[in-house]
């Protein structure tokens, strides 16, 4: 029975499931640390993950649909940053808002491009961003299996490396921290905050999308209605659990993949109802966040717009 | 200042409303019988069980004297409201579709008495509402035998949307019927979740299908709206079979499709509406099973080239004896 449960596939399974959150979750810390909560995480995923299959679906081209989804995101969060960057709208009202936006936008153009209500139509196999084998061990296909994955799920990994690196080694992660930290301070020291928030909010877009392309093309081949189901907030709590680090974020976001996919291997196998099978994620979560980690420190800016003297 | 913008805003929502209202009934569909549908979670286009009440009444729209608006609520609290909407305009006839609308139609049905209502996968008591249910354990009866008949591994799947007594009934009827088939074979059921969510979930639908594939199974049979499509994704991608449900699927993806379960809810729609229209309309239980070619199993063009005749003649012999009461399958809803 064990053996069901914890396999090579779990970790195959692990890493697919992780991937969108972990997108998400490094998009928000773009955000984060330059000092805008960025709630709408959920809003930019599903118009990532509509553009990705609306493109595709006109270009037959998968690779086009992501850098539409990329544009997309990034346009969807210069909302949110001319809101609350040039406006110091509300940071958690304006996300609230680009999340309600979404779920009702993609269902509209929807009409207008298909006469349907929320779905587009379903994409050839081949058409979609299929799996790349980058390592292939004869001896053992379950190892192989591993490492036939979508190429957003390497990309993902890849990215938590390079934000690692932006963040504390480069000039640019300094700023953006500063400006989430100390505005005032930075400003002084002659950095531009707004242009800093800017940059910060842009890029979450970029990342949600991703993240939401990944849902729709990736694991998919269609969009259908809010098919992100919340994946957008749990990328979010994963920030908060890492410590808006981007390691820390990762190893939350493998943890969320984990106890889901734990979750979808005990189902029919273990005789326990289906009920509490399914809040297994969550309650690892918070058994995790209350026992194994100590007090997370936001960025102190966070939530406060920024105002010259 | 704030004081004009607020003003401006709301006249600029007032004109909207205003113009969306006019438009919505014009006077030559005046004398019609006016049809109102309230669609599921799940969406008119999930290609499944809201599109075959869709097929329905768009099939009365075209070819009986009706005036026809829907409403796709995306989330349960806006059930009710549409429906209530419906019954103020003074429509004749309202059809609820999904067993979540039945207590609610319950409630509206006993204010507006003199109003017609259908609920589709539901019983409402008023003697105003009509209500339709299906025998889906009969017709997975069926698809589960062709399912056991084809699998090599000896090992099938299910994969179910929201775990409710109404899915459990097509899991019953579908492992039934491939024990029939092969008493010592596996089915392992899956379910995407335990909310309505779990009706638009197609990356947990592919992950749960992924995960019965790696088990063994090679023919997957899906009860799962819009999750459904990712488990077809999945079966399509591991080249193996999956069996679609509601409306015939077997276009959606052909040779991984094996066949579908069909519940013919587009009949049953449009014979409501049909009775409406010709002043016959009964309230009560109307149930359509294998003898009334209420549920089945879908052989067209996609699939005929995936099922062998012999498995077809056993299907055909053992639908028979369900007819005739030989083979007794299980109603899990049944008291």
């Amino acid at each position: 029975m064990l053996r069901n449960i914890f396999n090579f596939t779990l970790i195959a399974s692990t890493l697919r499931l992780a991937t969108p959150l972990i997108l998400a979750a490094l998009g928000g810390l773009y955000c984060e640390r330059s000092g805008v909560i960025n709630i709408a995480l959920e809003g930019i995923m599903l118009a990532g993950a509509f553009t990705a299959a609306l493109i595709t679906f006109y270009t037959q081209n998968p690779w086009i649909g992501i850098l539409a989804a990329v544009t997309a995101g990034v346009l969807v969060a210069a909302i949110h940053a001319v809101a609350t960057i040039n406006f110091r709208a509300n940071q958690v009202v304006s996300g609230t808002a680009i999340n309600i936006l979404f779920l009702g936008v993609p269902a509209l153009l929807c009409g207008v491009f298909f006469g349907t209500t929320g779905n587009t139509p379903q994409l050839p196999r081949e058409q979609t961003l299929n799996d790349w084998q980058v390592f292939n061990p004869q001896e053992s296909p379950l190892l192989a299996s591993i490492f036939n994955q979508n190429p957003l799920v390497y990309f993902a990994l890849l990215a938590v490396l390079l934000t690692f690196f932006v963040i504390y080694k480069m000039r640019f992660g300094l700023r953006l921290r500063a400006v989430g930290e100390n505005p005032e301070a930075a400003d002084t020291a002659g950095i531009s905050v707004n242009r800093m928030r800017y940059a910060g909010v842009l890029l979450s877009g970029a990342f949600a999308a991703l993240g939401g392309a990944y849902i729709s093309i990736g694991q998919n081949s269609l969009f259908t209605r809010n098919m992100t189901a919340g994946r957008g907030f749990i990328a979010l709590a994963a920030l908060i659990f890492g410590k808006w680090d981007p390691l820390g974020t990762m190893i939350a976001c493998l943890l969320f993949g984990f106890a889901e996919a734990i979750a979808i291997r005990m189902q029919g196998t273990v005789n326990i109802p289906n009920q509490f099978i399914q809040i297994v994620p969550y309650v690892l979560t918070i058994v995790v966040l209350a026992g194994f980690i100590s007090r997370a420190h936001p960025p102190k800016a966070l939530g406060i717009a920024y105002t010259k003297e | 200042m704030p004081l004009v913008r607020i003003t401006l805003c709301f006249l600029c929502v007032l004109c909207c409303l205003v113009s969306a209202c006019s438009s919505s009934v014009n006077s030559a569909d005046a004398n019609k019988i006016k049809v109102g549908i309230v669609f599921d979670i799940g969406g008119k286009d999930d290609r499944s069980f809201n599109s075959a009440a869709n097929q329905g009444v768009l099939r009365a729209k075209k070819e009986l004297p009706i005036v026809l608006r829907d409403a796709e609520p995306g989330d349960a609290t806006s059930l009710e409201p549409a429906m209530r909407a419906f019954a103020q305009y003074g429509y004749n006839l309202i059809i609820g579709v999904g067993f979540a609308q039945a207590p609610i139609l319950e409630q509206v049905a006993k204010d507006y008495p003199n109003t017609h209502f259908a609920i589709v996968d539901g019983v409402c008591d008023s003697p105003n509402v009509a209500s339709l249910l299906f025998k889906e354990h009969q017709g997975s009866f069926l698809v589960g035998m062709i399912a056991a008949s084809t699998s090599k591994t000896n090992t099938i799947g299910f994969v179910g949307g929201m775990d409710i007594p109404l899915i459990r009934k097509f899991l019953k009827g579908y492992e039934e019927g491939a024990r029939y088939v092969n008493p010592s074979i596996r089915v392992i059921p899956n379910f995407i979740g335990i909310t309505d969510a779990a009706w638009n979930n197609p990356s947990q639908g592919k992950e749960l299908a992924t995960a019965q594939i790696q088990q063994g199974a090679d023919v997957l049979f899906q009860a799962a709206g819009n999750s459904g499509l990712g488990v077809f994704d999945a079966a399509e991608s591991m080249k193996k079979f999956a069996i679609g449900v509601d409306s015939n699927q077997n276009y959606v993806k052909p040779g991984t499709i094996l066949t579908s379960m069909t519940k013919r809810i587009d009949n049953a729609v449009f014979a409501v509406v049909k009775e409406e229209v010709e002043g016959k309309f009964k309230g009560g239980v109307h149930v359509y099973g294998l003898e009334n070619d209420g549920v089945g199993y879908a052989m067209d063009e996609y699939n005929k080239h995936l099922i062998a005749q012999a498995i077809i003649d056993k299907v055909e012999i053992a639908k028979k004896k369900i007819i005739a009461g030989e083979i007794k399958v299980t109603d899990v809803m049944a008291k």
